[in-house]
């Protein structure tokens, strides 16, 4: 029993592995399908958009809320902007809004793909000339990947306007007094990485949702398993890069 | 330049030995098929007997396990990427299920194969194949609708009407009739006829439907344990006497 889930683990493993060095080769072949890719960059942005914009919002209202007591023991008050404001930008909202979105883009890329499999809409695009790989699945694994950051970079700013709010509630702070605070402490090299974790993230996430929805099986059932382990092979994902990502960070900032 | 493997010089898709199993499951064996120029051959079998299989390994979609499938007289499994999209783009394929994009509207669905194609064309030329398309099987007010607000029927034709959008010089009908009312049915039939007679093409037609293979063959092949049990016009296979045969007329 335990073999059989080693064995199905370490095949999908290298299944998603070799699709993804498919999607290398196949992104530098000729024939971009520009205008698909622009749709799926706008259907990626569409779907996630507000899901990510409210749990920023809440996000960043939350740990303020929940720090300032803390914060208020040490008499460190006056640090709570930049202090939350860093545990944002660098570490809570990218994971929330890649968590946000593996469930969002992994479950339609997931559901749509595979229903295009079981219904053989794939077959057809292949027998119309048209390369499905290329036109299926690049565009909306590069699409995920362009689009990740542009939403992690939305859900910093909307974090921090939450932040904003939760200081005041109990304090009373100006707007151009908060973001003196934590612009003092949060710079560039605070968004940098976080950006280059979303690229990951989103590159991650649409590589696992198409391979899924690619090779899906046994028809209308598939679709549903498909579209679920999508999201789910998705999240873990998710979390293995932000662990590697923090041990990454660790390593270059002792350098 | 492209090896010719035809044996028969009038053959236009001719399959020699064909085989092909999924794991234990034996669908092809040792098949034989010869379509000529200008020839309809309606293809019966039983459910699951293989004739799906079959088309898709004409068009390149399943490989064969051994066998020879040669198509214009050029062996499909040694073809190029591209010398395979250019036999393809001659070969239409209407699919069992349809296969229309959900995702995209009737216009759109139709456009794809001649976007894809013949990219040179203007908008216009573009829009007028595609009317005229959707005209021939009755259907040019369902052109801004979404393949999920057809009923079974109409999906079918819209599928059609995308196979034959390209003017293809070969067809390959997968029950092309299945779902459809009997008066439609017909209709069909007889426009797979008159597409035949105006250009000429070659066609499989996988049909459950015996007026269908009454009106549209010129042969009809019955598959049975994977190969061709028997050859023959309607009427032919009609009188014979033989049981297996005999089943598929009652
Ligand atoms: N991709 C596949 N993987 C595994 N087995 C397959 C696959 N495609 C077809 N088969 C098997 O091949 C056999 C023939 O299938 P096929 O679809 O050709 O039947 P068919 O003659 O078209 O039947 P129907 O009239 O019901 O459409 C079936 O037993 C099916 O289980
Ligand atoms: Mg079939």
């Amino acid at each position: 029993m335990k073999s059989i889930a080693l064995k199905h683990f370490l095949y999908e493993t290298a299944g998603i592995y070799l699709f993804a060095v498919r999607f290398f080769k196949e992104l530098f072949k000729p024939r971009f399908e520009f205008n698909e890719f622009l749709k799926q960059c706008y259907t990626v942005g569409n779907t996630s958009i507000t899901l990510v914009s409210v749990t920023a919002l809440i996000m960043g209202l939350v740990i303020t809320i929940q720090s300032q007591p803390a914060m208020e023991t040490f008499g460190t008050e006056s640090w709570l902007p930049s202090v939350v404001s860093i545990s944002l930008v660098r570490e809570l909202v990218p994971v929330i809004t890649a968590l946000t979105c593996a469930g969002k883009i992994g479950s339609s890329i997931g559901a749509e793909l595979g229903s295009m499999k079981v219904t053989e809409q794939i077959d057809s695009m292949e027998v119309s000339g048209t390369n499905p790989f290329k036109y299926l699945v690049v565009t909306r694994v590069l699409a995920a990947t362009l689009m990740l950051p542009l939403l992690i970079i939305l859900g910093d700013t909307i974090s921090l306007y939450g932040a904003y709010i939760g200081v005041n509630i109990n304090q009373n702070v100006s707007f151009h007094l908060f973001t003196n605070q934590v612009f003092a402490k949060l710079d560039f090299s605070d968004v940098l990485p976080s950006v280059i974790k979303g690229l990951f993230f989103g590159f991650t996430i649409g590589i696992i949702s198409c391979y899924k929805g690619y090779h899906t099986k046994n028809g209308t059932e598939g679709v549903g398993k498909s579209a679920n382990s999508s999201v789910v092979v998705s999240i873990f994902a998710v979390f293995m890069i932000d662990l590697i990502a923090a041990q990454v960070a660790n390593i270059f900032h002792i350098l | 330049m492209m090896e010719k493997v035809s044996y028969n010089k009038e053959a236009i898709i001719e399959l020699i030995n064909l085989k092909k199993s999924f794991g234990n499951n034996r669908v092809l064996n040792d098949l034989n098929l010869t379509v000529k120029q200008g020839e309809n051959v309606v293809v019966i079998g039983k459910s699951g007997s293989g004739k799906s299989v079959l088309i898709k390994c004409i068009i390149g979609l399943i490989k064969p396990d051994s066998g020879i499938v040669s198509v214009f007289g050029n062996d499909v499994s040694k073809l190029s990427h591209d010398d395979l999209d250019q036999m393809r783009a001659k070969v239409g394929f209407l699919f069992q299920s349809n296969a229309l994009y959900d995702s995209m509207t009737i216009r759109e669905n139709l456009e794809f194969p001649l976007r894809r194609h013949w990219l040179k064309d203007t908008k216009d030329t573009i829009n007028d194949l595609v009317l005229d398309a959707l005209t021939n099987v009755g259907l040019a007010d369902t052109i801004d609708m979404k393949p999920s607000e057809l009923s079974g029927g109409m999906k079918k034709r819209v599928a059609l009407a995308r196979t034959l959008i390209l003017k293809p010089e070969i067809i390959l009908y997968d029950e092309p009739t299945s779902g459809l009312d009997p008066v439609t049915g017909k209709e069909i039939s007889n426009l797979i006829v008159e597409i035949q007679k105006k250009y000429n093409t070659s066609s499989i037609i996988i049909s459950h439907d015996l007026s269908c293979a009454k009106i549209t063959s010129n042969k009809i092949v019955i598959l049975i344990d994977g190969t061709c049990y028997a050859t023959g016009t309607f009427e032919e296979l009609n009188n014979m006497s033989d049981k297996k045969v005999k089943q598929f007329f009652d």
